[in-house]
């Protein structure tokens, strides 16, 4: 049964993280490299983080990069981890995680549909959950939400006073 | 006896017995279905009015639709409604239906359903109470038995229209007949 | 496919054995399916680009929204993040106030899913029961908070308004009536029952390991042994002032998962009569300030919270603005709907599909978002 410091230095022993930090009781969070982070996953599966939330990913439009973060628990430790990296916005293309874990896959098509992230080895990118969209993925920091819905529905008519942002 | 006159009482005796047995079809399409099964059951109890739910839309009257709904369910629910035989009503359900409700700015669910569907009237509410549901049902069934509920009449006259809307929305449209 | 001997069939949206709009295609041969994939996406409404419009209080009143049987789970989740990286303190009688109410909605939600189960075999008079009951506890809610099924209580910092000597009271008689006459009817009625017992002995078995690998959490890794819950791993609001037990089963099959939600309604009653007993003074809610003017610091956090269905979490980054930058919601029942549909339900036959899917918990808005 580790506690976080333990574990920080578990992680700092056989990687190169970028950054670590403990944010508050029973949750750390660490930075890695994108050549890193499949390696860094089947190392903390085979010592008792069996359990993976989700995955999910940030658009950060300015810095013209997409962060992807792993959520794992343990159950033996009872400590969360948040595992970051970054790849660049413009290829936006990963390595899967489907051989660690098989249900990543279903993770994975989720982030494809609404970021457009592909995902080396995942070969199921099919569309999930929207049905023949055209546009951009809708999840990105550019697509104006409010210009879509304006151009494509029609609002109500009240008395000639039309609906305002 | 002239023909319309037989046909007109004959008509108010149809009314008068569609209005006393109506069957709903039990399709939960949005959020504001939670509120459904406290209508149906012991409580508020619904089947006193003759109201009752329907498995199939071949063997239902009544489509309500309880809330907002995305593209893709407005795709199922256009071939629902036009498997369903005449006479046939649809009935709005929750502010979601008449202008958007808390979902105005989303990209995935429409915003007026009199557009793509005729409806017969609206009841108001986030979600409504089943004390409002059964207001909006009787005052339904008066309507019914007035014979002015005829919107599968407006939906045959004004196809084009009903049809290019959904088109707009949807893209291509499977029909039927 | 062999079009000879297999045939596909749409299971839902419109369907009365599926729980909400959701679908199931699948194969089958003779009376066994063969292969399933799910059909989701017709709830989808972009809740994650909503929160992104809107500033912080205004999305208290969208976030119940996402799940439609246990709505107050979202509000809690949502301020628990904000409070997490704000670094806000919550006033110890407003962590008594959430954990009361978080359990009146366990109550609800797993007398609701009872019915909703004992429909699926038939057993009609069983629903009737689950949703007159429910409605009682919705009664409470409503002289609470105002509403009956959206409550927009909880918020950063606290909750809404303070609640009164007298509905301690009618709560407190509440659970008497529950536990001394409405469960034991519930007893004679379903869970004596043999042919209750038959339908679902055995049925939509997970192991132990199919859980763990897959991410399943609550009823459906509890039901084979194991007794994690996190309100005992890792405790938020007053759950390390109360003591109670996790109840567990052991075959990981359908039946234990149902007895399973009977105990915890059990629990949840000794749970609430403990806390109205030690609840202390005090103010409900921290000063944050004017409510339109909300703003943390930067910082990104993942709290999580045990619904009735198993582990509910929100991924929160905020950029230091008046709007938050990113929220991701995992529901409890996220890898069961998606993948769990793929992997096992094959092999199970026909007229047991409905309890399949109704007896794992699975609420299609929570993926669908």
């Amino acid at each position: 049964m580790r506690n976080e410091k333990d574990l920080l230095q578990l992680m700092n022993a056989h990687f190169n993280p970028l950054k670590l930090e403990i944010k508050r009781e029973q949750n750390v969070s660490l930075e890695f490299e994108k050549e890193e982070l499949i390696q860094a996953l089947s190392f903390l599966k085979s010592h008792s983080y069996k359990h993976l939330s989700t995955i999910s990913c940030v658009d950060w439009l300015e810095e013209g990069e997409f962060e992807l973060v792993y959520h794992l628990f343990s159950y033996t430790d009872l400590i969360n981890i948040s595992l970051k990296t970054r790849i660049e916005r413009e290829p936006g293309i990963f390595q899967t995680a489907k051989e660690i874990w098989p249900v990543a896959e279903f993770y994975e098509r989720d982030i494809h549909d609404f970021f457009g992230v592909k995902f080396k080895g995942n070969d199921n990118l099919e569309e999930l959950i929207l049905e023949n969209w055209q546009e951009i993925p809708p999840m990105r920091k550019d697509f104006d939400t409010r210009k879509f819905v304006n151009d494509k529905f029609e609002w109500r008519d009240y008395n000639g006073q039309k609906h305002t942002d | 006896m002239n023909n319309n006159f037989v046909k007109g009482s004959w008509q108010e005796i149809l009314d008068w017995a569609q209005n006393k047995s109506i069957n709903m079809l039990h399709y939960c399409t949005g959020c504001g279905a939670i509120e459904l099964p406290p209508t149906m059951t012991s409580r508020y109890d619904m089947s006193r009015f003759g109201i009752g739910p329907a498995a199939t839309p071949r063997q239902a009257d009544l489509l309500l639709v309880t809330g907002y709904l995305s593209t893709k369910t407005l795709r199922r629910l256009v071939y629902t409604y036009e498997q369903m035989q005449a006479p046939k009503f649809v009935v709005g359900f929750g502010s979601c239906t008449i202008n958007g409700g808390m979902y105005w700015d989303s990209y995935n669910t429409i915003k007026q359903l009199d557009k793509y569907l005729p409806v017969e009237m609206y009841i108001a509410g986030c979600m409504p109470r089943p004390e409002a549901i059964l207001d909006g049902l009787l005052k339904l069934k008066k309507m019914i038995a007035d014979g002015e509920a005829d919107g599968y009449q407006r939906y045959e006259e004004n196809k084009d229209f009903y049809h290019q809307n959904q088109e707009a929305v949807l893209g291509e449209v499977q029909r039927t007949q | 496919m062999d079009k000879n001997t297999q045939t596909e069939i749409f299971f839902g949206p419109n369907h009365p054995g599926v729980p909400g709009n959701y679908g199931i295609n699948y194969q089958f041969e003779g009376d066994t399916v063969t292969s399933a994939r799910a059909n989701a996406g017709h709830l989808h409404r972009g809740f994650e680009k909503l929160m992104e419009e809107r500033i912080w209080i205004k999305n208290t009143a969208l976030v119940p929204r996402i799940c439609v049987e246990e709505p107050d789970i979202n509000e809690m989740v949502y301020a628990m993040g904000f409070e997490a990286i704000g670094e806000i303190e919550v006033p110890r009688r407003a962590d008594y106030i959430r954990s009361i109410i978080l359990e009146l909605a366990r109550i609800q939600g797993h007398i609701f899913s009872i019915g909703g189960n004992a429909a699926g075999i038939g057993q009609y008079t069983v629903m009737h029961w689950g949703t007159l009951t429910r409605d009682y506890l919705l009664d409470i809610f409503e002289e609470i908070t105002g509403a009956r099924v959206y409550h927009i209580y909880i918020r950063p910092g606290g909750v809404r308004q303070d609640i009164e000597a007298e509905t301690f009271a009618k709560i407190l008689d509440l659970m008497d009536e529950l536990e001394n006459e409405r469960f034991p009817d519930l007893e004679k009625a379903l869970f004596e029952n043999p042919n209750a017992q038959k339908r679902w002995q055995g049925k939509a078995v997970i192991t132990k390991e199919e859980a763990i690998e897959m991410g399943a959490t609550g009823p459906v890794l509890r039901a084979n042994g194991v007794p994690h819950d996190l309100r005992k791993m890792m405790p938020y609001a007053a759950y390390d002032d109360v003591e109670f037990e996790v109840p567990t089963g052991k075959n990981g099959d359908a039946w234990d998962r149902i007895k399973i939600a009977r105990d915890d309604m059990l629990q949840s009653i000794k749970i609430i009569r403990q806390l109205i007993n030690k609840i202390p003074d005090g103010p409900v809610q921290a000063d944050l300030g004017n409510g339109l003017k909300y703003r943390i610091p930067k910082g990104d956090a993942y709290v999580k919270i045990e619904s009735k269905r198993g582990e509910y979490g929100y991924y929160m980054v905020s950029d230091g603005s008046l709007k938050p930058y990113r929220v991701h919601v995992r529901g409890a029942s996220t890898p069961l709907g998606l993948y769990g549909v793929r992997e096992f339900l094959p092999g199970t036959r026909i007229a047991d599909v409905p309890v399949w899917a109704k007896s794992l918990g699975i609420c299609p808005p929570e993926f669908d978002r």
